[in-house]
């Protein structure tokens, strides 16, 4: 199956219609409703997290969201144009507070099989969340 | 999203439809901070109807339940659908927030 892309805009209105474009597509490629929902949640977190950060609340800036098929998972990219994430500045949440923020990104590493982050861009980073099916994980990753 | 307040006793009951995310967070901080200053700070929200949480979302409830507990009452939760159950449990909140399995369980534990 081919690659698809939702253009979205950054506002949090756009969250929603994000959720409902992922679950049609995990669902096409045969996910089923727990990892679509996990999917959605890890995805919904990165798209806040562009909204938020790297474009600091501004609306109307493009967000691009990828779903991709591979033979042994599902590949989805998110991508923004604005300010680049800033890896010296994430802390590792202390999971015995009771934290108010910054657990988003944890979120999606425990959603994830694979997070990377693409910096070597003119602008913006691109998220790249790499989801295995069940029993086909690499014992590397 | 829709947020149906009641009173149960002397429990709030907080009854909230939709999605809980970064674009209702805010509705959901400000309704309970209200209710929290007008001296109801015996909460209970019941989850049943809220398939969706993300971070922002567990932000305002853990906001609520600070500012409550401050006062000397708490917020409790119930109705957790198994997705949003999940995102308590992987960050830890399920063990510092009161959460029951439904409604009467969590307003009979005031």
């Amino acid at each position: 199956m081919r690659a698809e892309t939702l253009v979205i805009t950054s506002e949090s209105r756009e969250l929603a219609r994000v959720r409902a474009w992922l679950g049609e597509q995990l669902a096409r490629r045969g996910l089923d409703s727990h990892a679509q929902s996990a999917l959605q949640v890890a995805v919904g977190e990165l798209t806040t997290n562009s909204i938020k950060h790297a474009y600091e609340g501004r609306a109307g800036e493009p967000i691009h969201i990828s779903v991709e098929s591979r033979e042994d998972s599902v590949v989805i990219q998110v991508e923004d144009f604005g300010k680049p994430f800033d890896p010296s500045r994430y802390r590792h949440p202390d999971l015995d507070e009771m934290n108010e923020s910054g657990v988003g990104l944890y979120i999606v590493k425990r959603l994830a099989d694979e997070l990377t982050y693409d910096l070597a861009r003119e602008r913006g980073t691109r998220w790249t969340l790499v989801k295995y099916q069940a029993g086909t994980r690499p014992r590397s990753a | 999203m829709e947020i149906e307040v009641t009173q149960t006793g002397g429990v709030t009951l907080v009854v909230p439809k939709g999605d809980l995310d970064m674009g209702t967070a805010d509705q959901m901080k400000r309704t309970l901070t209200e209710l929290i200053e007008k001296g109801q700070s015996k909460l209970v929200m019941d989850l049943t109807d809220v398939a969706y949480v993300d971070s922002s979302g567990l932000g305002a409830l853990v906001a609520a339940m600070k500012r409550a507990r401050a006062v000397g009452g708490n917020l409790k939760l119930c109705g957790l659908q198994e997705d949003v159950r999940s995102i308590f449990e992987m960050t830890r909140l399920i063990k510092v927030m009161a959460v029951h399995s439904d409604r009467q369980e969590a307003v009979a534990s005031w």
